[in-house]
């Protein structure tokens, strides 16, 4: 921690120590010890003192025991020549300030009860509130634990001009924050500031003139303190338990402008103890490794436009949208609309134009949240009829983004655009194709909108891992030639990703309990090279599921030690899936069809399962309504593998594990499979070539039957023998 | 040889849930086995019934149900007493149906004066529902626990989309909650989680894991019941580990069964007869399946559950 900062904390403290103390020798003259002291229609006494010591201060005498503290607590002045660490000196002050501003507080009420307005709302000729009562900190305090509002920025000090703070107050208000205001710079104050702007202060409009002092400072933090007492559930005494709900739910910060003095830097050191960092507009110097508080400690010259967004970054507040603010009419129920060609007004992608998406991730300080930019002309300025060249970038960052989670929110585009009523959406990537109706143009839809939308909805369904996104449109050729080549760059190296990654270089996998609703002991394993069954979730799609609810039902596991590597079992998955599966399931195999199969839901994707004649493995698809040589069509075949049961010889399998180079390798996998529907086939074609030529069997994909050739063994079996299938001569099955 | 009963080895037990205040308090959960294996373990606080009272008149209710309460179905204070004097009810659970903004739409602050009014006439637990609206349920249902402070409610249901509102007022006001999921073990259990996050205290959670009416998806009910019983006891699952709430009078009743009249369906019978059954059987069907709290409507109904109740916690020689 600078030594600069805790220097001046810890003067300050003493300073304020001290101010406590004549206060308190004062007050004890005049009233005596059993004076009652306290703060007004509150059960929380003096509320930091209560919530972090468990003291009840009720008299002039508790307030004693409470200053004997401080100064047990206050650490001795730095000096030039002691150069250990100093964080826990510094935040022992900041504790001990808080202390003694309570107390002082306290006694202010006592000698000048109407120093403060003790209301909801400024007096014409009192614009102070003082301590909020229990009525107020019930009403409003709710709102910290619920989400109503997030937090709130404790502003000590005066913007340079009214403007200005009246411009912050705003930019605070918008992201429901409470604003808490005390102390002055050079005389002035902010909420005085914000009242000669002409903008309404008081608990109602959620900006709050505490006092005129830094020491009002006190108000707010105790404000914290009780929230989590009286919501939180924590109990009086219980410091860390109340230190540590306020730092990871209350989402508050300081924020000082103009100078910092030892008496700030002393209160800002205090925050620090509750998560709460400062941002000032001053070049003080600052503390920037993580270690109290979320992210940064104290974070320094910020020019004030910046200052509310930079403040928002630091503590890791997550911005809320409620609305997606478009002309037209959004959600779900529009997503499978058609633009017919009569009804079409301007389409650009698919084939017709030149067309792209992208999402990628950028550092924090290259993405300015909310910003949307089109570059070339917009639906206003073409005719019925165009076509445009496109492409949308979108920026993201965010303090728990990761590059793989790119292609997932990426993703997200088709569904995303195709909410908006009048539009619609087809493809991904390169080949993403967009139409808009006419419907959609006169009601004044313009692309620029389709950047509102992606913003409005990666925050509020990606809020876990997206907190900044910026949206760039293009419809100017060139730009869009730029996208493009920088897509392709993009997209081979997440395709060389997704292709690098093995079972074994990853020692995490994850679960997906997503389908126990109806399949109670059912637990899927996802790994990197085993998409789950149903072919909806692969293993990135886990870990950003995982990130976003933490709670869900995609929990990572670690897989611990490999007990069988070729079918597939690890020491920490068979421990989840016995637990998981309420000791249903006592070992699975990811690899394996005959030995501890995986069980399934019922949302699978194919059923495997074994060709005793031909010794081989034989799989069909949902959509393949016909016999199949097992002897059993599509759906009895379901109903052998669904439900959670462990089955040997039937297996769910995804389209995509069939093409993995961990599929069936307990059974020898691809090589094993001696039928497959020619629609399946065909599908999956591409993906196998490189496999079979991996196999030594170029050609392998013609030595599989399909329902031409047969639907039953006796039908397929010589033509297995026709065309030298491996399977004939690998090691018996069963 | 003698014959041995095979026992169940159980390494879970449910959390013992006091409802209510002061004298009155009635404490529910504890058990240490199965629903009535009283051979296999201890279950110190039989299952409980709450008789439903309406906050405004029920319009559609059959003249078989309503017939017990026609003198008192419109104020809300006369129908609880009624259920505590005459019926002896052990508990009283508010259905504030008219707050659902699809019927009369009560604003928040009404519904909580006549909450309040109805616990300050009753001295046994006070259950209150709102309608599954999550929106109106977090405005009424704060309100509800702000006016009722003290008086530990068992306020629900809190869903996943109010449980933090909801559930950071009942901490604030000390009322117990009733954790609402939609027939699904694992969301039951997260939701838990999740209220454990917001540091709702444990003795203050019970589950509400929806259930629906005799034919009409009541298996479906009685295996997450069931299974979510077996997790707490048998798989140490600590976050099922709950009493369980049953609220199922209203959907008992709104059934073609029990409302179709005996001239309309001749071979159905008698149509009280077939009211009282159907609610009494699918309460005693909940009841073997592991809830704690019954939520019903019809007096006899009661009385044959409560009879039931009975003869089942009878420890045998076994």
């Amino acid at each position: 921690m600078s030594k600069i900062i805790c220097s001046a904390a810890i003067r300050g403290a003493h300073k304020i120590v001290g101010t406590a103390e004549a206060k308190y020798e004062g007050a004890l003259k005049k009233w005596g010890p059993d004076q009652e002291i306290g703060f007004p229609n509150t059960t929380y006494y003096l509320p930091i003192i209560y919530g972090m010591l468990g003291i009840p201060v009720k008299t002039l005498a508790d307030a004693k025991k409470v200053l004997d503290k401080c100064k047990k607590l206050l650490p001795e002045p730095v000096s030039d020549k002691v150069w250990l660490p100093y964080l826990a000196p510094a935040l022992e002050a900041g504790m001990a300030t808080f202390f003694a501003e309570e107390i002082i507080e306290a006694i202010r009420y006592l000698e000048d009860p109407d120093f403060y307005t003790k209301g909801e709302d400024p007096l014409p000729d009192n614009i102070w509130l003082g301590a909020a009562d229990d009525v107020i900190m019930r009403k409003r305090g709710v709102e910290f634990v619920d989400g109503t509002a997030p937090g709130f920025a404790a502003i000590l000090g005066a913007a340079p001009t009214k403007e200005i703070a009246a411009k912050i107050a705003i930019e605070l208000q918008e992201k429901n924050l409470y604003v808490f205001m005390c102390g002055d710079h050079e005389g002035k104050t902010m909420s005085e500031q914000l009242i000669e702007a002409g903008v309404q202060i008081g608990w109602p409009t959620r900006l709050v003139s505490f006092g005129p002092s830094y020491m009002a400072a006190v108000f707010a933090i105790g404000f914290a303190t009780r929230a989590a007492m009286s919501f939180g559930g924590v109990k009086p005494g219980d410091f860390a338990a109340n230190l540590r709900y306020n730092k990871d739910r209350i989402f508050a910060f300081a924020m000082p402008l103009g100078t910092v003095t030892d008496e700030w830097y002393a209160n800002a050191a205090g925050a620090i103890n509750w998560g709460f960092p400062t941002i000032a507009d001053t070049p003080i110097p600052q503390i920037l490794p993580t270690g109290i508080c979320t992210y940064e400690h104290v974070v320094s010259n910020i020019p004030h436009d910046q200052i509310v967004a930079k403040a928002i970054e630091v503590r890791g507040l997550k911005v809320s949208i409620s609305k997606v603010d478009i002309p037209m009419s959004y959600g779900p129920a529009f997503e499978g609309e058609r633009i017919r060609k009569d009804d079409l007004y301007f389409e650009c992608g698919g084939g017709r134009t030149l067309g792209v998406e992208l999402t990628v991730s950028k550092d924090m300080s290259e993405v300015e949240d909310g910003k949307i930019e089109m570059i070339g002309p917009d639906l206003d300025q073409v005719k019925e009829g165009d076509k445009l060249p496109f492409a949308m970038l979108i920026e993201v960052a965010g303090r728990q983004m990761q590059s793989d989670f790119e292609p997932i929110l990426e993703r997200q585009i088709h569904h995303l655009v195709n909410y908006v009523q009048g539009i619609m959406h087809i493809g991904q990537r390169n080949i993403m194709w967009i139409r808009v109706g006419k419907a959609a143009v006169e009601k004044g839809f313009l692309l620029k909108h389709l950047g509102t939308v992606m913003h409005a909805k990666y925050h509020q369904d990606f809020g876990g891992i997206v907190d900044k996104v910026q949206v760039k449109l293009y419809t100017d050729e060139e730009k869009v030639k730029e996208i493009l080549e920088l897509s392709k760059k993009v997209y081979k190296k997440r395709d060389e990703r997704v292709e690098g990654m093995t079972d074994e270089t990853e020692e995490t996998y994850y679960s997906c309990t997503l389908c126990q609703s109806f399949a109670p002991s059912h637990v899927c394993i996802i790994t990197p090279e085993r998409v789950g069954m149903c072919g909806a979730y692969n293993w990135l799609d886990c870990k950003a599921s995982f990130e976003i609810n933490p709670t869900g039902p995609n929990q990572p596991i670690i897989k611990g030690e490999c007990t069988e590597p070729v079918l597939g079992q690890w020491k920490g998955i068979t421990d989840f899936v016995n637990k998981a599966s309420r000791q249903k399931v006592e070992q699975v195999s990811a690899y394996s069809l005959m030995n501890f199969p995986m069980t399934a839901c019922g949302c699978f994707e194919c059923v495997a399962t074994i060709l005793p004649m031909c010794n081989g493995i034989m799989v069909v698809n949902r959509d393949f309504m016909g016999m199949t040589p097992c002897g059993m069509k599509f759906t009895t075949l379901a109903g052998m593998v669904g439900g959670g049961n462990q089955t040997p010889g039937f297996l769910g399998v995804s389209k995509h594990y069939i093409c993995s180079k961990k599929f069936l390798l307990a059974e020898g996998g691809l090589k094993r499979v001696v039928w497959l529907p020619k629609m399946l086939k065909e599908e999956l074609a591409e993906r196998m070539k490189p496999i079979c030529e991996e196999m030594g069997i170029p050609n392998f994909a013609d030595m599989i039957a399909d329902e031409t050739v047969g639907t039953t063994e006796e039908e397929i079996l010589p033509f297995l023998e026709e065309k030298g299938h491996p399977a004939l001569t690998m090691d018996p099955l069963m | 040889m003698t014959f041995e009963i095979p026992k169940v080895s159980y390494s879970g037990k449910i959390k013992e849930i006091p409802l209510g205040r002061g004298e009155n308090i009635i404490t529910v959960g504890g058990e240490s086995c199965y629903p009535f294996h009283l051979f296999e373990g201890a279950i110190p606080h039989p299952p409980k019934i709450a008789m439903e009272v309406y906050d405004k008149e029920p319009e559609d209710w059959p003249d078989t149900a309503l017939e017990p309460f026609a003198d008192v179905a419109g104020d809300p204070v006369a129908w609880a007493r009624k259920c505590v004097d005459t019926y002896g009810a052990e508990m009283i659970a508010l259905q504030l149906a008219s707050t659902d903004p699809n019927a009369e739409d009560t604003p928040a602050d009404e519904a909580a004066a006549i909450t309040k009014k109805v616990s300050d006439a009753v001295d046994v637990p006070l259950i209150v529902f709102g309608t599954s609206n999550t929106d109106k349920d977090t405005e009424v249902l704060k309100a509800v626990c702000e006016t009722c402070e003290g008086k530990n409610l068992i306020i629900g249901p809190l869903g996943e989309g109010n449980y933090r509102a909801i559930g950071a007022t009942a901490i604030g006001y000390k009322h117990t909650v009733m954790a609402s999921t939609p027939i699904d073990i694992n969301l039951a259990k997260q939701l838990n989680i999740l209220l454990g996050n917001l540091n709702v205290p444990d003795d203050k959670i019970i589950i509400d894991p929806t259930t629906g009416a005799l034919g009409y998806g009541l298996e479906y009910c009685y295996s997450v019941i069931e299974r979510i019983r077996t997790a707490a006891l048998i798989q140490e699952d600590e976050r099922l580990q709950f009493p369980i709430i049953a609220n199922f009078a209203k959907e008992v009743w709104k059934t073609k069964e029990v409302k179709l009249s005996e001239p309309e369906a001749p071979l159905l019978g008698d149509q009280k007869k077939r009211g009282v059954l159907m609610e009494a059987m699918t309460a005693q069907c909940v009841l073997l399946a592991g809830a704690d709290i019954l939520v019903m409507r019809h007096p006899e109904a009661i009385n044959l559950v409560k009879e039931s109740i009975q003869d089942l916690m009878i420890k045998g020689e076994g």
